[in-house]
């Protein structure tokens, strides 16, 4: 599974950041105070614009301190009444109808979704996921931008405002209301998307008596192989012991338990169609070709540069270190798994896989264990077992946990290729120490809950932006933020000029005069004035950059699709990420509804 | 009334801008007034006087361009004046898809009433406007009266010390206009301040204690309404039962000291007041209506005319 950014743990992430950057927490308060600021200057600018300094000046005091202090007045009840107008609105709006157009998706996606596929399950929950965040942001935009623009085109607004309501109860109200409304289409999306799922995925197999081989070791019977029939595009090998009991051999994804059952098999339905894989992860470094320590493995021409490379039949290896393992732990063996991005510059043999070789150090003391060998297939996840009892490289024996394992709990594992002009790419989460799996359920609704946390973010987007706009113009700017989201990261590295090309107006001088991003401006006035003016492009859109919600790292969809358990971490950090947009957007929704005039 | 004054504008301006900022119309010209407790309060002027605009002013709904509005003591800005404060605006503004118990449940809940009391205030005010049989249907299936009570009772769901009230009778048959009349004097006995704009006159005439009169913004007349209508070189005297050689005896007595005769004639009623007798008798009997029933009923509304209507004018 692609780990781009490390999931820290929650309060790590909250309080300190990454090494050598800044917690969630101080992030949020300086980007609320970076709005304030501009709001504040903004206001004044306009207030003094139009009735003057020193009024204009008074009034900008006084919106601030009088909109704290009605802030304080916040009442719940009127909060949560206004968030019931906004439910009984939605099911007038016949928001209803999503379900059923969710159902409509999910009978034509039986119809493309092929089952003879390696890994079927990843594509059926990668369908449905997908398919089910898109859905939600959709409603979510088109329920929040339009509701208050609806309001003040109606005059409804003007028998609201006339009560003791704070605007912020109105904000709030409306995020609540409609953050209720997506959550019951997003719990009966889930429950139909689950049962879809496992629905048309289970299946079971039929095996032939008469076809098994009965296995006999020096003249004993030890039991029966064969195959089962081909269901769903594929069929299984199956090992029986000598009561005919056994399992169906891992094939797309899953197995099948066989019993006996009279002079036949009973063939249990799929199993472990969904996983919830809980890696251990490590610290990844490098040694290069002529055994000197890296931070990173060498390129091999790929763009992204999420995997690095050590090359085959040297001295370059790629090492994780794991920490927090028990030296004292009764485990028999280590379960590990491991991914490799296989990159050939010849074709070796056709249809084989690439040969590695894998060993166990101690990072303290330098003593390991012999090399294993494995066979790479590209992109694969392999999971081996190590038994404690172990072998160094002059065949003493030596155990895995007692004698590789550190008193701190350190563990080093080397991987290394074997195969002369191949390579092999990794990157930091390619090889993680398998623990016990999670409930694919569970997991199943964290992943949801990501969903949740992003479509309550476009609710709060939304119903702050409606404030200011009409509906139209609303759904427009948040439909945008959306957009700006999923490219988050693009759009802060072209702020930031990390991409080629220049920023937005040496973009489009390019686009005029027909140069690519490769080739030199040059340069003169024109270029430096197309230059200046960028730079003011760029920090406009740095700022933009700091408040856009990063859509792509907040969807979990991958997890599920994958088969990973998504961390506990990393559902508080979307909590609070989901909270942190909330409240901050509440809080400018108030005060740009309550700056406004209600009535024209 | 009292002398305590509720609501105040001082130096009142509202001047209308565009995108730009540039203006588009002054709507209210520095309007100075005082609205005193248990008072009715009428705000009188064509269409584009600025009556709907000090309203929206005095509300908050718009803010003004000098000057302020002060109610209850507080800035018009001040949310928490809306605690005292009930609104009926023009067009009753309510959220359609719900019923009248919503409605006002809806509305009570905005005033942070607990759920005994705004069920209590619910009923109440739902038979007070006489919406009992439609209270558990949507508003959109409600004809223009019954929305302007239910909009009324939405208005007075706080027991509210001050009313506003937007055109209260715009749309309404003369049953429903009478009924909002009554409404509005039962307030002022409660002791409610009430504050209403109109162009309808004979509306104003008949419910206000005090008016101002707008025009094109600006405050051109303020004070009570009697003091105001008050003809004071002309003096009325009505009777009963005069026989023409009395009548005669007047004139001859107004001749004597030398004023002039304007006119001396039967009074007329309203046309609202013989509407209204109509419908009350056709409650109480119901089919054709008949001339002896009709010539009762007309000599029912000319003799029920006691407060007295103008005489007309002699040609």
């Amino acid at each position: 599974m692609v780990l781009e950014r490390q999931i820290l743990p929650y309060l790590q992430w909250l309080l300190y950041g990454e090494p050598g950057g800044m917690g969630a927490l101080l992030r949020f308060v300086l980007v609320l105070l970076g709005v304030g600021l501009a709001a504040l200057v903004i206001g004044f600018l306009v207030a003094a614009l139009r009735y003057g300094f020193a009024r204009g000046g008074d009034m900008t005091y006084r919106t601030v301190s009088g909109g704290f202090v009605e802030l304080l007045h916040t009442r719940w009840r009127r909060v949560w009444a206004l968030a019931m107008l906004a439910v009984k609105e939605a099911r007038r709006r016949r928001v209803l109808i999503a379900l059923g157009v969710y159902l409509v998706i999910l009978l034509f996606a039986q119809w493309f979704l092929s089952t003879d596929y390696p890994e079927p399950a990843r594509l059926y929950l990668s369908f449905v996921l997908t398919a089910t965040t898109y859905l939600m942001l959709g409603i979510g935009l088109l329920l929040s931008a339009f509701s208050l623009p609806s309001d003040f085109k109606t005059k409804t607004i003007y028998t609201v405002v006339t009560k003791p309501v704070r605007a912020g109860e109105i904000v709030m109200g409306r995020i609540l209301g409609f953050t209720i409304v997506g959550t019951v289409l997003l719990a009966v999306m889930a429950l139909a998307s689950y049962v879809f799922v496992i629905r048309s995925l289970d299946h079971t197999h039929e095996i032939d008596a008469a076809a098994l081989k009965t296995i006999n070791i020096g003249g004993e019977m030890r039991g029966y192989d064969g195959s089962t029939d081909k269901e769903m595009g594929h069929r299984h090998l199956i090992e029986l012991d000598a009561d005919r009991r056994g399992l169906a051999e891992q094939d797309r994804g899953h197995v099948h338990e066989i019993l006996p059952d009279g002079e036949g098999y009973d063939v249990s339905g799929a199993l472990g169609l969904m996983k919830a894989r809980v890696p251990k992860y490590g610290k990844l470094a490098f040694i290069d070709r002529n055994g000197a320590k890296k931070d990173s493995g060498i390129s091999v021409g790929y763009e992204w540069k999420y995997r690095s490379f050590i090359d085959g039949n040297t001295q370059a290896a790629a090492i994780w270190t794991f920490d927090g393992l028990d030296p004292n732990t009764e485990d028999e063996s280590l379960e590990l798994a491991l991914i490799v991005r296989v990159f050939r510059t010849h074709k070796g043999v056709i249809g084989q896989p690439i040969t590695g070789s894998i060993k166990f150090r101690n990072p303290e003391t330098g003593q390991s264990s012999a090399e294993s060998s494995f066979l790479a297939l590209d992109q694969q996840i392999d999971e081996m077992s190590f038994a404690r009892a172990m072998f160094d490289p002059d065949d003493n024996p030596v155990d895995l946990f007692e004698d590789l394992v550190t008193d701190d709990g350190r563990l080093e594992v080397i991987v290394q290729c074997l195969e002369g002009g191949q390579y092999f790419g990794f990157a930091q989460a390619d090889c993680y120490i398998r623990q016990p799996e999670g409930d694919p359920r569970a997991n199943f609704f964290k992943v949801n809950l990501s969903i949740w946390v992003q479509m309550v973010i476009v609710i709060a987007i939304g119903v702050t932006v409606s404030t200011l706009v009409s509906g139209p113009v609303a759904m427009l700017f948040t439909a945008s933020f959306i957009l700006l989201g999923f490219f988050r990261q693009f759009f802060l590295n072209v702020a930031t000029g990390q991409e080629y090309g220049g920023g937005p107006l040496e973009s489009l001088v390019r686009l005029v005069t027909q140069k690519n991003v490769m080739v030199d401006l040059g340069e003169g006035v024109g270029v430096t004035i197309v230059k200046s003016i960028d730079a003011v492009f760029q920090g406009f859109m740095w700022c933009v950059g700091q408040l856009l919600p990063d859509f792509r790292s907040l969807s979990a969809v991958a997890f599920a699709a994958d088969g990973y358990n998504v961390p506990w971490d990393r559902v508080w950090q979307d909590l609070t990420l989901c909270g942190a947009y909330v409240v901050g957007l509440s809080i400018l929704g108030f005060f740009l509804l309550r700056t406004r005039e209600v009535a024209r | 009334m009292s002398d305590e004054v509720v609501l105040q504008t001082r130096a009142l301006s509202k001047v209308y801008r565009d995108f730009w900022g540039r203006q588009k119309v002054r709507a209210l010209k520095a309007l100075d007034l005082n609205v005193h407790r248990g008072e009715v309060f009428g705000l009188l002027g064509p269409n584009g006087s600025g009556k709907t605009t000090t309203m929206k002013l005095v509300l908050g709904l718009l803010f003004p361009t000098e000057g302020e509005a002060v109610v209850f003591g507080r800035p018009a800005s001040d949310v928490a004046k809306n605690e005292r404060i009930g609104y009926l605006p023009e067009e009753s503004y309510l959220y359609r898809f719900l019923t009248a118990e919503e409605t006002l449940d809806f509305y009570g809940r905005l005033f942070d009433m607990p759920a005994d009391v705004r069920a209590q205030r619910v009923d109440a005010l739902i038979k007070q406007v006489g919406l009992d049989k439609a209270r558990k249907r949507p508003l959109q299936e409600y004809s223009k009266g019954m929305t302007r009570r239910i909009g009324l009772a939405q208005a007075l769901i706080n027991d509210p010390e001050l009313i506003l009230l937007d055109e209260p009778t715009s749309g309404l048959d003369p049953i429903g206009t009478r009924e909002m009349k009554d409404m509005i004097l039962e307030l002022k006995k409660q002791g409610k301040t009430v504050v209403m704009c109109s162009h309808l006159l004979a509306d104003v005439q008949d419910v206000c204690d005090r008016i101002a009169i707008l025009h094109q913004g600006e405050l051109k007349e303020l004070g009570r309404v009697d003091e105001l209508l008050t003809i004071a070189d002309v003096t009325q005297i009505r009777g009963r039962n005069l026989s023409t050689d009395c009548q005669n005896e007047i004139r001859d007595v107004i001749a004597r000291h030398h004023g002039e005769l304007l006119s001396m004639n039967n009074p007329t009623t309203t046309l609202e007041d013989l509407f209204l007798d109509i419908v009350r008798d056709s409650e109480a009997r119901p089919g054709r209506r008949t001339a002896s029933v009709a010539a009762a009923a007309g000599g029912d509304a000319a003799t029920s005319d006691e407060s007295g209507t103008p005489d007309q004018p002699a040609s």
